[in-house]
Formats: C-alpha cells, sequence, structure tokens
C-alpha cells in the first residue's frame, strides 16, 4: 500500500436537529498520515462528526474538506472513505474473505486482482487462516480486525473508526491497541477514531480533539492536553485531577505566589500565560501522580501535611484520599513497589509537588 | 425452553383442546376420502382409493389443479416483487407517511374479500380481464402483497441499518447494497412472504366465483361447484391432496427459517 494520506478540514461544522445542537461550530485540521481522536463523553457530538465526515449525516451549516477540496455535499458513496463501525457491521451471509472483498467487488474489480488485494489485507491484519470462515466464528478481536482490513482493503483516501474498540474485554483491547497503533504506522494514511476511552485516545493519537455538549474544548497532542488543560472539563476528564481554588497574592516573571488559607502555594507560569494581579482567584488542576510523599526533613516547592482519610491498592500503585487542613481531601497515587510508607487510615504524612505540577484551568462555561 | 415451568393440566388440557378442534375437520375429510360408496360419507366396509384415481385420471380435475398452481404462480410473482420493493422502500424512507403506506398495503387482509370482489368485477369488466387467466394472476397477486409485505418488513425490522451504511460507506451504490447486502440477508422473508401468497391463491374462491366462470376454471372453484351439484366423495380426496400440498408448503417455510435462525 501506497504511503499516501490526505489531510483534512472541518470548517465551522454545526449539526442541529430541531432546537437541539449536536455538533456547535467545530473546525478542525487533520494532517495527512495523521492519527486525530475525537473525544468526549456520549452525548458530544464525536459520533455526529464522524458520520459528517463519512457522509451519512449532512451537517446544517459549515464544510467538509478534503485536501482542500469541499465534499460536503458529496454521498457517502463517492467519499472513497475506508471505515470501521462500531459493532463492526461484517455481512453475516459472507465469508471472510467476501467481506473484504465486498468494496473491490463494487468497484468491479478484476478477480484475479480481487484475490490478490484481499490476501494482502488479511495478511496486515494476520486472519489470512480465516478468509474462508464466517464473521459468526470469529471472536471478537478477530472481527475486528476483519472489519479494520475490510475498510483498508480498497486504498481510502482516510480510515474512520467509530469506537472501535468497545465491544472487547480490556485485555484484548490494550492488544489491538497497539495493533492499531502499528497498523496506522505501517498504511501511513489518515485515521479519524471516536472514543470515549481516554486511555485509547492518549496510546493511539498524533492529536486529539476534546468535546463536550458538542463544542470543541481543547485539541492538541495527548501530552500537551494531560499537562495542560485549558479547562476544568479537559483536566477532568482526560485522567484525574484535584482541583484548588487559590488566589494570587503576588505576581512574578514566572512564578506567581498563591494561598489557600493559610497554605502558601507556588504556581510556576508558562511562558505565554497571563499575569493574574494580586487578588484574583484560580482554579489550579493537580494531577494525583504528580504529588509526591514527603521524607523527614524533605522539601518541595509546596507542602502540605494532612492525613490518610481512605486508601486503595491498585496493583501498580496505592490510591490514597489524604484530609488536609485548607486543602480539602487531595486524591494521591504511589507507586506500590518500594513505597515509603505502609499506607493505613488516619495515618499523618506530609504531601509535596513542584511549581510546575499543577496547572491553572478555566471552570468551564455552564 | 430448557429449565422452564413445566404447564400445569388445566392449561395443557385447554391447549390440546384447542389443537383437536383445529384439526378435527381437516382430520374428517381423509376417511371420507376413502369411503367405498358413491356418496360423500364414512368408508362402510372397505378403504377405498379409488376416489383418488377418479381425480387424478379426471382431465378437468388435472386441467383446474394446473390453472389453479399456474394461477398461484403469476400472482405469488407479483406479489412478491410489489410487496418487497414496497416493505424496502417505507423501510428505508421510513417517515410517518410510510406508516400509513404499509397499513394501506394491508387493507386486501383487513377489507371482506366480497367488497373487494365486487369491486374487482366492476373493474375488470372495462378492462376485459373477466374470466382471464391474467385477471386472476393480477387479483390474487394483488391480493398477496400484504403476505409478502408483513414477512418483508419483519426480517427488515431485524436487519442492522449499519450494515447498508457500511456498504454505501465502501462504495457500494443503491442497487449495489440491495443485491449484495439487503436482498440476501431478507431473503428467507420474502420466501415466507412468497409460501403465504402462494397459499393465498391457491385456496381462493370468492374472488375467483366473482371474476371468473368458464375459461379459468380453478381448483377451489371446481371443488365448490363439486359439492353444489352432486356430492361426489371426489371432493373429499381433492380436499385431502390440497391439504396435503399446503402442509408441504408451510413445512418448507418451517425448514426456511430453521436454517435462517441457525445462522
Amino acid at each position: 500500500m501506497s504511503a499516501a494520506g490526505h489531510a483534512l478540514a472541518l470548517q465551522g461544522l454545526t449539526k442541529r436537529y430541531g432546537t437541539f445542537t449536536a455538533v456547535d461550530d467545530v473546525s478542525l485540521k487533520v494532517e495527512s498520515g495523521q492519527f486525530l481522536t475525537l473525544l468526549g463523553p456520549s452525548g458530544s457530538g464525536k459520533t455526529t462528526i464522524l458520520m459528517c465526515i463519512a457522509g451519512f449525516v449532512a451537517p446544517t451549516a459549515g464544510a467538509v474538506l478534503l485536501d482542500g477540496r469541499d465534499i460536503t455535499a458529496l454521498p457517502p458513496e463517492k467519499r472513497d472513505f475506508g471505515m470501521v463501525f462500531q459493532g463492526y457491521a461484517l455481512f453475516p451471509h459472507m465469508t471472510v474473505a467476501e467481506n473484504v472483498a465486498f468494496p473491490l467487488r463494487v468497484r468491479r474489480m478484476g478477480t484475479a486482482e480481487r484475490a490478490e488485494k484481499v490476501r494482502a489485507a488479511l495478511d496486515l491484519v494476520q486472519l489470512d487462516r480465516f478468509a474462508e470462515r464466517r464473521p459468526s466464528q470469529l471472536s471478537g478481536g478477530q472481527q475486528q480486525r476483519v472489519a479494520l482490513a475490510r475498510a483498508l482493503v480498497f486504498d481510502p483516501a482516510l480510515l474512520l473508526l467509530d469506537e472501535p474498540l468497545s465491544a472487547l474485554d480490556k485485555k484484548l483491547r490494550a492488544e489491538l491497541q497497539e495493533e492499531l497503533k502499528a497498523l496506522h504506522r505501517r498504511v501511513g494514511r489518515t485515521f479519524v477514531n471516536v472514543t470515549h476511552d481516554q486511555e485509547e485516545a492518549l496510546s493511539l493519537s498524533d492529536r486529539v480533539a476534546i468535546l463536550n455538549h458538542g463544542k470543541l474544548v481543547q485539541e492538541g497532542a495527548p501530552t500537551a492536553l494531560y499537562d495542560r488543560p485549558r479547562t476544568r472539563f479537559v483536566a477532568d476528564f482526560l485522567g484525574k485531577s484535584n482541583f484548588l481554588h487559590a488566589a494570587v497574592q503576588q505576581g512574578g516573571a514566572e512564578a506567581m505566589q498563591l494561598a489557600i488559607g493559610a497554605t502558601p502555594l507556588v504556581q510556576r507560569i508558562l511562558p505565554g500565560a497571563p499575569h493574574p494581579a494580586p487578588g484574583t482567584k484560580l482554579l489550579l488542576s493537580l494531577r494525583p501522580e504528580k504529588i509526591a510523599l514527603l521524607a523527614d526533613g524533605e522539601t518541595a516547592d509546596n507542602m502540605v501535611e494532612g492525613r490518610i482519610a481512605t486508601w486503595s491498592y491498585l496493583g501498580a500503585g496505592f490510591g490514597l484520599s489524604v484530609a488536609t487542613q485548607d486543602l480539602g481531601m487531595l486524591r494521591v497515587t504511589l507507586p506500590s513497589w518500594g513505597a515509603p510508607i505502609a499506607p493505613a487510615e488516619g495515618l499523618a504524612i506530609r504531601l509535596g509537588w513542584s511549581a510546575s505540577a499543577s496547572v491553572p484551568v478555566e471552570e468551564d462555561a455552564a | 425452553m430448557e429449565g422452564a415451568h413445566r404447564p400445569g393440566p388445566f392449561a395443557s388440557a385447554s391447549a390440546w383442546i384447542v389443537a383437536i378442534y383445529l384439526v378435527l375437520p381437516i382430520s374428517i375429510v381423509i376417511p371420507v376420502s376413502m369411503t367405498d360408496q358413491r356418496f360423500l360419507s364414512l368408508p362402510q366396509e372397505t378403504l377405498s382409493l379409488r376416489h383418488y384415481a377418479t381425480v387424478l385420471g379426471s382431465a378437468e380435475w388435472l386441467g383446474s389443479i394446473a390453472q389453479s398452481f399456474w394461477i398461484a404462480v403469476a400472482s405469488t410473482l407479483i406479489a412478491v416483487v410489489a410487496g418487497t420493493l414496497c416493505a424496502i422502500g417505507c423501510w428505508r424512507i421510513s417517515r410517518r407517511s410510510t406508516d400509513l403506506i404499509r397499513a394501506l398495503m394491508l387493507l386486501p387482509i383487513i377489507i371482506p374479500s366480497i367488497v373487494y370482489a365486487i369491486g374487482l368485477y366492476r373493474y375488470f369488466a372495462r378492462l376485459d380481464l373477466l374470466d382471464r387467466f391474467a385477471g386472476v394472476a393480477i387479483a390474487h397477486g394483488v391480493t398477496g402483497i400484504p403476505y409478502v409485505v408483513i414477512t418483508v418488513s419483519t426480517a427488515l425490522a431485524a436487519f442492522d441499518p449499519r450494515l447498508e451504511q457500511a456498504a454505501r460507506g465502501m462504495g457500494a451504490s443503491l442497487l449495489q447494497t440491495l443485491r449484495w447486502v439487503i436482498l440476501p440477508r431478507i431473503a428467507p422473508g420474502i420466501a415466507s412472504g412468497a409460501i403465504f401468497a402462494f397459499i393465498h391463491s391457491w385456496d381462493e374462491l370468492v374472488i375467483v366465483l366473482f371474476i371468473a366462470s368458464r375459461d379459468v376454471f380453478t381448483l377451489p372453484r371446481r371443488i365448490w361447484d363439486g359439492i353444489n351439484e352432486n356430492l361426489d366423495p371426489a371432493m373429499a380426496a381433492v380436499a385431502v391432496l390440497l391439504v396435503l400440498f399446503t402442509l408441504l408448503l408451510l413445512l418448507l417455510d418451517l425448514a426456511l427459517r430453521r436454517r435462517r435462525d441457525a445462522r
């Protein structure tokens, strides 16, 4: 397969159903060969956006552009996009090979060439031995791979994935995530994926677009989104977060002094970020794993004392809820291997984090 | 059903009574058809198959059987094509107006067939379709449409609409999707509908009484006339043959359903 990806752009995409706005003025760009994930809770409009890209849903306003060409009015069968449906939508009355051959049969490709392409596609997903089986005779993971082969066999301009892994159990999902990622690298095509699973979005994607109530909240590389969420919703939806309401005491060039009650805090100011005036109320997002347990005499930019209220063992780590005087309940995760303490309810501990561990976020518009 | 409670004595007794009530009139015909007498009666001394021989040796009876068969084939064809297209169209468009159309399509089995027959008589006289093979085939075909619409709509209700989306998304035109994805999936429903439409035409009498007289003389019509004119036990033999043939069609339908469910 050639490595020619295509660039996709959405311009002001809007879809209304009566008075309900499913997608609200979404503009996005996917560069050629990129893996973009649309991430959001159910009802956030992510699937509607994918259906607009595929051509099954006509947007109320806005445009879908492929390599700069407006394809908004093009019917789905003329778009040449591969699609993996939720639940796979394999044809139950056809064998695996017939399923994969379907897009080629539609294009009236010769039998010999068709067989060759089908074999190559099944090879790609390691299912060559199952060509004559029916979909119902395959496991969920195998069916998913057939759907992938079928979506890729005709060298589509774009591969669209609608919650491709949601029907699988956790372990299989992790395996197929790896495979999907490797497949993307091998075929070098532009992938657009829809999911509500934040781990899947982080591990698979070059770029993630986070949606809520039909609006694009934030878009960027997974690390940027995770470490610098713009709003409370993003921080909360992508991973876990503590939220601290702090007041600015004194500004600075690279860091500012904050306080919550009697507890002083230091917050680094990211380059280009605003410098709030003293007295401004700030909302900080602080990830549980960026908080460390401080040994006696050890110091950090920010320090707080507390008692363990509840704790749970998670295998790789401990999840602690620590009650503090001024900051309320803090969620903290510690690696369990080599943990300096044995967690117990009521145990007094000291916590610390650096000035760059937390990040100011905006409160979401209601 | 495995593990389910067994029905109580009252439930099973009433089930058997209903079953016997349904089957008894049919089973009475069987001994009558094997009577050794010359009139419609139960066998007196021995069982005899001579009335079957009479039927199968009579050009009139055989002619009527052939005529009924070909009319049923032609009307089934009309009902299947029209009914399937209607059901698929309603399913695809799926608005309130299509619900209305689907209900309209069921009219022939809701309206008393005698009312239908009177209306047909008036129209067919003008179109010169009275007492014609084509006339009866069309009449039976139209009244057979509801059976096809019902069975195909049921099959479509179980059809995953994402399969159609998947086909369209992979570049299939509407016709290709219909031929390669939708029709193979609903084929068992179409077959069921075809069998019912066939049976409907095969034993239809009321309409035939109105729109056919001499040239078209179907099997039910000949039985009807036979009962009216003489009480020949041959009628019972024909009735048994009719029941057997219908039973065969129903078993075929059952086998088709079982095969589909096994998938």
